[in-house]
């Protein structure tokens, strides 16, 4: 457990118009860790990663990359610091190979001609670093393969720069059982080399399967960044779905005084 | 009185040292040895020479190198030449193969194990197997010795089984009569299949580089193999680890034991099923048919896992208590009730377990799935070759 984050958001905003997405938020990722970010629907998850990744830019705040202050304005500045990002339809093309997508853009070059041999050496070692036993073929159409092996290209395809963040978003959403297995495993497979991971998911067995730390939004404010051992399930599904959950989370929105002074415990139980 | 260990003493140290590294960790380098090893380039390249001799490593330049100046000479293990076999009697099935020096799986065979088929009834088939494998053999190799991987408890002085079926306990022989079925097979070492394959994820899996460990295997019952401070905990006999007896509710169901309210009254694939009211299925495909179906948002499946997924973070949440593991690994079965139930699970666990135990608790899935039994096996077979990289 490293103390440094690797990438520290804080305090930041973004709006659109007048409509502001996010409040104030921060968000800290560790090496070697896995971070979930989990939240409602337009709790503004996708906007954060948006901002991270440099498709928005961010109103105010900073960015703290590796312990320097870093501006993201475009995708490129974020993938020249290490970060990648998974999208959920994966951005693969049906019609090439393997390789070929995992290079699709940022081709080596050996002279004025492609280096097939060297990419398809990086391409190999990157899915041998995750253990990939799956695929049967480096150079397999990308149309012939099934949801999760397409999922561990795409992963494979953001380990593959020497990055050092990767932001998987919903992961696990459209895949069979064994599949999804297999990607969590990669998932944390990821961190345990490493590097920083951002999971997204709605599924609470995948969070609590894989993660170290869950952050919860909660209409587009932080309601707490936790470690993945000091919290149970009902108490994530509080901060995701009240953003507070006893001591954890957000303020309360009315003082107490307001309700007639008296304290009213609405906690529920425990999970039984 | 002696004044330490000689010098041929030291360096067959240094030789299964070297040997258990690349047997461990592949092709190394030998400025990566000199590092890893703490000896010197000079003392690497003789060791390296003798265990070139007795043909248990090779030496080649690496493939490609971009850096300047002569390149460091790479030491494999000789993976293909060297070999042990593994036979893996489990629940269900019956598994035997043929494993290189360094863990890879060369041959292997494999047959289902009817329910209720006792082990020695299990001996001649996977005798057979042995035999068949015995045949593609190329006749350069050199055999090491054969490991068995027994879900049971394994007497540790002489490879009794012991067994609790529905009735009393039993003890069988299983050692002895494989002994006598594989003919001339050299040395033979059998052990806890929770045991083997805990070791392997120790050293080569999801828990390398971790010296307290807890691995869980599932299946009709539970066993734990557990690592403490890097060595196994086996207990008096060899029987330790016996986790899916302790009592978790002792107004639970009868075990099979003859006890009542076991962990794996309560975690294991009898319970499983019938939560899901599926009393009638039994079987590894049943259990993964649950799962299944409570991802694919049934009902009943999903109270089953929720229900397995409490009790299996209750149990876990005791052993982390007790033995303050880095990884908590969940094999067999459980690996894919853990996946669909982990909500439960650490919920139930971070109620459970102090803050100081539970705090730097990594909950691992297996990295090596089922091989790791096989693998395991080979392992005790290798064993002694580690410890003496010179023996005959």
């Amino acid at each position: 457990m490293a103390a440094t984050p690797l990438l520290e958001l804080s305090g930041i905003n973004k709006g659109f118009g007048p409509v502001q997405v996010l409040h104030d938020v921060s968000l800290s990722v560790y090496p070697g860790e896995v971070t979930a970010l989990v939240g409602d629907n337009g709790a503004g998850k996708s906007t954060m990663v948006k901002c991270i990744s440099g498709i928005y830019q961010i109103d105010s705040g900073t960015v703290t990359f590796e312990g320097n202050q870093v501006a993201i304005h475009t995708p490129s500045d974020a993938s020249t610091l290490g970060i990648e990002v998974v999208y959920q339809d994966l951005a693969l093309c049906d019609n090439l190979d393997v390789v070929q997508n995992m290079f699709l853009g940022r081709e080596k070059k050996r002279g004025i001609v492609l280096d097939e041999p060297t990419m398809e050496q990086m391409a190999g070692d990157a899915l041998a670093s995750l253990s990939v036993r799956t695929l049967k073929s480096l150079r397999q159409l990308v149309a012939s393969l099934s949801g999760g092996q397409r999922q561990t290209v795409a992963i494979a395809k953001a380990v593959l720069w020497n990055s050092k963040v990767v932001i998987l978003d919903e992961p696990t959403a459209a895949l069979g059982v064994a599949q999804t297995a297999q990607v969590l495993e990669l998932v944390r497979r990821l961190a345990d080399n490493g590097l920083g991971v951002v999971l997204i998911s709605h599924n609470m067995n995948d969070v609590f399967a894989v993660s170290d730390r869950i952050a919860a939004l909660y209409l587009g404010r932080m309601a707490a960044q936790v470690k993945t051992t000091d919290v149970t399930h009902s108490q994530v599904v509080e901060l995701i779905t009240a953003g507070r959950s006893g001591n954890l989370g957000l303020p309360p929105e009315k003082p107490a005084a307001e309700l007639g002074g008296d304290v009213v415990d609405i906690t529920p139980g425990g999970e039984k | 009185m002696r004044a330490g260990p000689s010098q041929e003493e030291v360096r067959r140290h240094n030789l299964g040292t070297l040997l258990r590294y690349v047997h461990v960790h592949g092709a190394t380098s030998r400025a990566e040895l000199t590092s890893r090893l703490g000896l010197n380039r000079s003392t690497i390249g003789a060791l390296t020479a003798d265990l070139t001799t007795a043909g248990l490593v090779s030496e080649a330049a690496p493939l490609e190198t971009r850096r300047a100046g002569r390149p460091s000479l790479v030491v494999r293990p000789e993976s293909s030449r060297v070999y042990a076999y593994a036979i893996s009697i489990e629940v269900d099935r019956l598994r035997a193969a043929r494993v290189g020096l360094g863990g890879h799986i060369l041959d292997r065979r494999e047959t289902d194990r009817p329910r209720g088929m006792q082990v020695l009834d299990a001996v001649e088939p996977l005798a057979e197997f042995v035999r068949e494998m015995r045949v593609g053999v190329p006749d350069d190799t050199r055999y090491v010795g054969t490991g068995v991987a027994v879900a049971g408890m394994v007497r540790r002085v002489d490879g009794m089984v012991r067994l609790a079926p529905t009735i009393g306990w039993v003890e069988e022989p299983v050692g002895p009569a494989l002994r006598s079925a594989l003919g001339d097979a050299g040395p033979l070492t059998l052990g806890n299949h929770a045991d083997v394959s805990a070791l392997v994820e120790h050293s080569r899996g999801a828990a390398a580089g971790c010296d307290n460990v807890i691995y869980l295997y599932g299946d009709v019952g539970v066993g734990a193999g557990i690592i403490a401070d890097g060595r196994r905990v086996a207990g008096h006999g060899g029987y330790g680890g016996e986790v899916g007896h302790m009592v978790v509710n002792p107004y639970g169901r009868e075990c099979s034991c003859g006890s009542r309210g076991c962990w794996e009254t309560e975690i294991g694939e009898y319970a499983l099923l019938k939560h899901a009211g599926r009393d009638q299925q039994s079987g590894r495909d049943a259990v993964l048919g649950v799962v299944d179906a409570a991802m694919r948002g049934d009902s009943q499946a999903q109270f089953a896992v929720r229900q397995v997924g409490e009790w299996i973070g209750f149990g876990v949440g005791n052993l982390v208590n007790i033995f303050n593991p880095e990884a908590v690994i969940f094999g067999g079965t459980l690996r894919d009730v853990y996946l669909v139930a982990a909500a439960q699970i650490r919920s139930r666990l971070n109620a459970i377990a102090l803050p100081a135990c539970r705090e730097h608790i990594r909950l691992r899935t297996p990295e090596l799935g089922n091989d790791a039994a096989l693998i395991g096996a080979a392992e005790l077979a290798f064993e002694r070759l580690l410890e003496d990289p010179l023996i005959n």
